[in-house]
């Protein structure tokens, strides 16, 4: 079980906007997920990852966020790139209002948010900040939440999105807002998506499909 | 070596039998020292074998480290139970009661109580990566606690254990026959550690 | 992400500030360590009739009550983040160190809030004599301090095992006995006024640096 995804070369030879998973290898238990796997991502451009459930989408992203190490290989970041990520698995916290969410994640990279910031950045994802701003989290739909973690990424403005099926649970206009957003920051910006849903493929300039075994 | 072993095993056994002389008004059964001595000295020395293999698989993230630091724990409780029992045996003897608190006794009780929280951490996570970190982790911790024991005990318990065999004036106060045969089941108990460890 | 001190320690104040927070909205956690303790003392002192105990008894039983009670307060220091999915994300967002020591200090204050709680109640119940305060409260202190840093990384090393509730003591018991004997001699001691030995909050000073220092050392390989 041995795979290489070509390096994909695009856009600007600069080795500063690109992440490069070299020769990674991971296991689960016994189970060899990755092995080898040499992968280039440049950025620039919103990269969608997609295959088959199972086939590692998620865990990619979890290696290009350092949330998980290889067992083999290395993932090489741009020096000094901040990540932001939007993730079913990455949560809020429940006991914090959304304003504090939204202050403390951005305190953490050393952002203070004004009232107008708040209350635009609520505007850009639809999420109306005078009337729920104070409410905690744990009262929230789970479009309520998702639309409060895309004001989290927004806020904080990384360099890297990792973003795991981030509209699965938005209606239409929250999609649409969030498409718009992606669309207009992906150009200094490495932009990963990993999805199966028609819609957010559509929007990736560029597609990985990773492949069974 | 494992038949040297055996030989070396059998030969200290015999030695401890027939050569030694009986210890004054204590009969054959304190010859039993002879076997805490060196269960005590494997139960420390597996102790620090752990913590070292623990170190270098933290910094190489080899596992075949992990599993030696695991092996000399298990070694280690099982030499550590050897010895607590065997000490009181001797304690009774001695001092007429199994167990008085004494700094040694102390000592070797926090140290069941290391080995036997190390081996429940190990059973208690199921990642075998996770396993090996944390595991890891704590047995290094556990080894900074040994300089602090070693100050503090001495000061809060009295001691009727004997003085090491060297004792402070650099003084033997043993019989040499004594002396040797003892010498030679350290070593020997030691090698056995080093079989079972590499086995 | 090499962050600076500054950052470090703006960071800090977050996570700090975040837990205090949820720790003052969702107060089981708090009260469930305050009630352990009263409950403790209270049948401590039920049982035995309100007889007044020697010094080195009630020194003992002070810090028995103290241990178990940290010990229910402190043992889902990162457990609760882990269960409710927020630890990925402040691992994501936040520099490690800064998780460990905005935890630390989160559990030193909770548990100098515990010792406010229960010496109070205890020296009542007991009947006992503080000859010298000052002793007791720096031994408190001190006490305290290597009881979070030790309690903070056990918390850490626990997250991932199967079995919760016994495993967290039964782990950090060996390791803080060195903080445990010198200080139930040093209260002893603030309790009779006699016997002072300065060589031991000295020993527990140091070891408390130490645990300190390897907890940081320790955390990253936990990573």
């Amino acid at each position: 079980m041995r795979r290489t995804l070509d390096a994909i070369e695009q856009g600007k030879n600069s080795v500063t906007s690109e992440i490069l998973f070299d020769n990674i290898c991971l296991n689960f238990g016994k189970r060899k997920l990755f092995v080898d796997v040499t992968l280039k991502l440049r950025g620039g451009k919103i990269i969608g990852i997609t295959g088959a459930n199972g086939v590692g989408k998620s865990t990619l992203l979890k290696l290009a966020g350092r949330i998980i190490k290889p067992d083999g290989g290395a993932v090489t970041l741009p020096i000094n790139a901040t990540i932001a990520a939007v993730s079913p698995e990455m949560k809020i916290y429940d006991g914090l209002t959304a304003v504090e969410n939204l202050k403390f994640f951005a305190k953490l990279r050393g952002k203070s948010l004004g009232a107008d910031e708040i209350i635009s950045l609520g505007e850009r994802v639809g999420l109306d900040t005078k009337t729920f701003g104070d409410t905690c989290a744990e009262n929230f739909s789970t479009g309520m939440r998702q639309r409060l973690k895309f004001m989290i990424l927004l806020s904080v403005d990384a360099d890297i999105w990792l973003l795991d099926e981030p509209t699965a649970n938005l209606d239409d206009d929250g999609r649409q807002k969030f498409f718009v957003q992606m669309q207009a920051a992906k150009h200094d910006k490495i932009i990963l998506l990993a999805t199966n849903d028609s819609a957010e493929v559509d929007i990736c300039d560029e597609v990985i499909r990773l492949p069974i075994g | 070596m494992n038949k040297l072993l055996i030989v070396m095993t059998l030969a200290i056994i015999g030695a401890v039998i027939f050569l030694v002389p009986p210890v004054k008004g204590m009969g054959e059964v304190a010859k039993i020292i002879f076997f805490h001595v060196p269960t005590a000295w494997v139960a420390v020395i597996a102790f620090f074998t752990g913590a070292f293999y623990a170190a270098k698989f933290l910094r190489t993230q080899d596992f075949s480290f992990d599993t030696l630091s695991a092996r000399a724990a298990q070694i280690g409780f099982v030499f550590v139970l050897l010895s607590t029992i065997s000490g009181a045996v001797f304690s009774k003897l001695t001092w007429g009661a199994y167990w008085n608190w004494d700094i040694r006794q102390t000592s070797i009780f926090i140290l069941i109580l290391i080995y036997g929280a190390y081996l429940t951490l190990r059973i208690a996570v199921n990642d075998e990566k996770i396993r090996a970190k944390v595991s890891a982790v704590y047995s290094l911790l556990s080894v900074l606690t040994v300089p602090f024991l070693v100050f503090i005990l001495p000061r809060m318990y009295f001691s009727l254990h004997p003085a090491p065999v060297v004792n402070s004036s650099g003084k033997i106060e043993m019989d040499s026959i004594i002396l040797i045969v003892l010498l030679a089941a350290v070593v020997d108990a030691t090698l056995i550690f080093v079989k079972l460890l590499r086995r | 992400m090499k962050l600076s001190a500054c950052r470090l320690a703006e960071q800090i104040a977050a996570i700090l500030r975040k837990d205090f927070l949820i720790g003052i909205r969702r107060r089981a956690t708090f009260a469930a360590m305050m009630f352990f303790a009263l409950t403790t003392v209270a049948c401590l002192s039920l049982s035995m009739g309100g007889v007044s105990l020697a010094p080195n008894f009630s020194a003992a039983l002070l810090w028995l009550v103290i241990f178990f009670a940290a010990c229910a307060g402190i043992s889902g220091t990162f457990d609760d983040e882990a269960n409710s999915g927020t630890l990925t994300t402040l691992k994501l967002y936040a520099d490690i160190q800064a998780i460990l020591f905005g935890k630390m200090i989160y559990v030193f204050l909770s548990l100098i809030m515990l010792a406010i709680f229960i010496v109070p109640i205890f020296v009542i119940l007991f009947d006992v004599d503080v000859t010298s305060g000052g002793v007791l409260i720096a031994t408190i202190f001190l006490g305290l301090i290597g009881l979070s840093a030790a309690g903070t990384l056990t918390a850490a090393i626990t997250v991932s095992a199967t079995v919760k509730g016994g495993l967290f003591s039964i782990l950090l018991f060996p390791i803080t006995l060195p903080i445990f004997l010198p200080a139930i001699a040093l209260t002893e001691t603030a309790l009779t006024g006699t016997g002072f030995d300065a060589d031991l909050l000295i020993v527990m000073t140091i070891f408390d640096a130490i645990l300190i220092t390897a907890s940081s050392i320790l955390f990253d390989y936990l990573d």
